[in-house]
């Protein structure tokens, strides 16, 4: 406090002082005052004490059917939205760490199946590789077989063509000539015969 | 507008009959409540402290009868009612001591606004009989405002003083009380604490009888405004005449009933804040947690 508020207070109290002064004054003059005040206005003990009884009976009443509960449930929701709060910033926190750990779930994932998909790659060409040359094996080995069976079968057909041929040749010589052939003379024929349709 | 010119018109009427009803038999509201019982002290304005405490009580138990989480009703309005009035004195007084003072400051702005209200009902004051004592011609109403008599406020603003009394020592301590009456308050070295010193238990003394003077003033400026607002109405439907009284008696008033419904809850509102102001002064520990 300033010297210059002492001296308001000090000024106030010079000022008030003297009316203070006068109202007791007045009071110690007139013994009869608070009598005629308390006549006029009905003021009276037992009145008095009836009605601080009565108001102590509010007091009760207000706080037993008023105050009491409806303060508890006041409490209680304060508490709910407190709590309910609180689990709210837990609920985004959870969410943040969630997303984090969803994003890092999903990049982790997408590194593994692009790991997967250049793995499969790989795989398809080798196994393409492998089974083209299986078949190109397989082609070749048919080709060969086919080969062989159709030279088997060549070579079959031109026996049976020399046989059936040297056949009708010796037929056709018996025929001309008359004379029965030995089978020297066969053989020999057929060679001849042979010889000039090969040569 | 419309309310203006009926306010006027009223006004008007009522001076014109003021002279029509000169020497009409009047029934001025007593200044004090009257005894009902001989035997008991039971006046008619405590008739009308139980009508409220019925009336709260009543309004209580439906209320809190189905407290839900999710409030409706007369729940919601309670509580909306009771959560302003606390937020309004956590406010002016701080959270610890709303807390634990709102019982009393609850109780004391609920039950002077009902009473005040309930006052305003017609009949109440108006509705009564006559007696002659010493050859004198008193009308006494069969009901009247639980704060139109003065033992009502009187016990109020008491209660208070004690429960002030109480509060103030047990948040300051005996040390702390008399400190915050007649220490200087800032900090003054060498010649001028001794200067100051005296000042201040001169102030303490003043504190003192201001604190003394206290519950009566409450006491007086309840009283005053509620005995002083009955008086204006049954006044203004005295100036009727006398043969139109029993049909338009209630117009001259009529304007003032909605100015006695502000009064009552302003009243109700001063009281608790007055109170509440008195208390927050004296445990008031600012400076100290200032410093």
């Amino acid at each position: 406090m300033s010297f210059h508020g002492a001296c308001d207070i000090l000024f106030l109290v010079l000022e008030i002082f003297p009316d203070m002064i006068t109202l007791l004054a007045t009071a110690a003059e007139n013994p009869g005052l608070l009598e005629s005040i308390q006549k006029t206005f009905g003021l009276n003990t037992p009145f008095f004490i009836a009605q601080v009884v009565n108001f102590i009976l509010v007091i009760i009443v207000l706080k037993k059917f008023a105050f009491g509960p409806v303060g508890a449930i006041l409490e209680q929701r304060k508490t709910r939205i407190a709590e309910g709060e609180e689990k709210l910033k837990r609920i985004e926190r959870q969410l943040a760490e969630s997303e984090a750990t969803t994003a890092a779930a999903i990049a982790k994932a997408n590194d593994e199946a692009v790991r997967l998909v250049n793995e499969a790659k790989d795989g398809a060409h080798a196994f393409t590789e492998q089974k083209s040359q299986e078949a190109i094996a397989q082609a070749q080995q048919i080709l060969a077989k086919a080969e062989a069976a159709a030279k088997a079968d060549r070579d079959r057909l031109a026996s049976e063509l020399k046989r059936e041929f040297g056949r009708l040749v010796a037929v056709t010589t018996s025929q001309v000539t008359g004379k029965i052939l030995t089978a020297e003379d066969q053989k020999r024929i057929n060679e001849d015969a042979l010889a000039k349709v090969e040569g | 507008m419309r309310f203006l010119s009926l306010t006027s018109i009223c006004w008007f009427s009522g001076v014109l009959s003021t002279f029509a009803s000169e020497g009409g038999g009047h029934h001025a509201l007593p200044l004090n409540a009257q005894r009902l019982s001989e035997v008991l002290p039971i006046s008619n304005s405590m008739i009308m402290v139980w009508l409220a405490v019925a009336l709260i009580v009543w309004f209580c138990q439906a209320a809190t009868r189905k407290m839900a989480m999710v409030p409706a009703g007369f729940q919601n309005f309670a509580e909306w009612a009771i959560e302003s009035l606390y937020d309004f004195l956590s406010g002016l007084m701080g959270d610890h001591l709303a807390k634990r003072t709102f019982w009393f400051f609850g109780s004391i702005f609920f039950f002077i606004l009902v009473s005040n209200y309930l006052g305003l009902i017609p009949g109440v004051g108006t509705v009564g009989w006559n007696v002659t004592e010493h050859g004198h011609h008193q009308f006494v109403p069969f009901l009247r405002g639980a704060n139109a008599d003065i033992n009502m406020a009187a016990a109020m603003a008491f209660s208070f003083a004690a429960l002030w009394f109480y509060w103030a020592l047990t948040e300051n301590n005996l040390k702390g009380f008399l400190a915050h009456i007649f220490a200087p308050k800032g900090t003054f070295k060498g010649l001028m604490f001794m200067v100051m010193v005296p000042v201040f238990l001169f102030v303490g003394v003043l504190e003192i009888i201001s604190i003394a003077i206290r519950p009566v003033a409450l006491t007086f400026r309840l009283f005053g405004n509620i005995y002083g607002g009955e008086q204006t109405l049954e006044s203004l439907m005295a100036l009727i005449p006398t043969g139109l009284q029993p049909f338009l008696s209630w117009l001259p008033a009529l304007p003032f009933y909605f100015m006695e419904l502000l009064v009552g809850f302003v009243q109700a509102l001063v009281f608790t804040l007055l109170c509440a102001i008195f208390l927050k002064l004296i445990c008031d520990h600012g400076e100290e947690e200032h410093h």
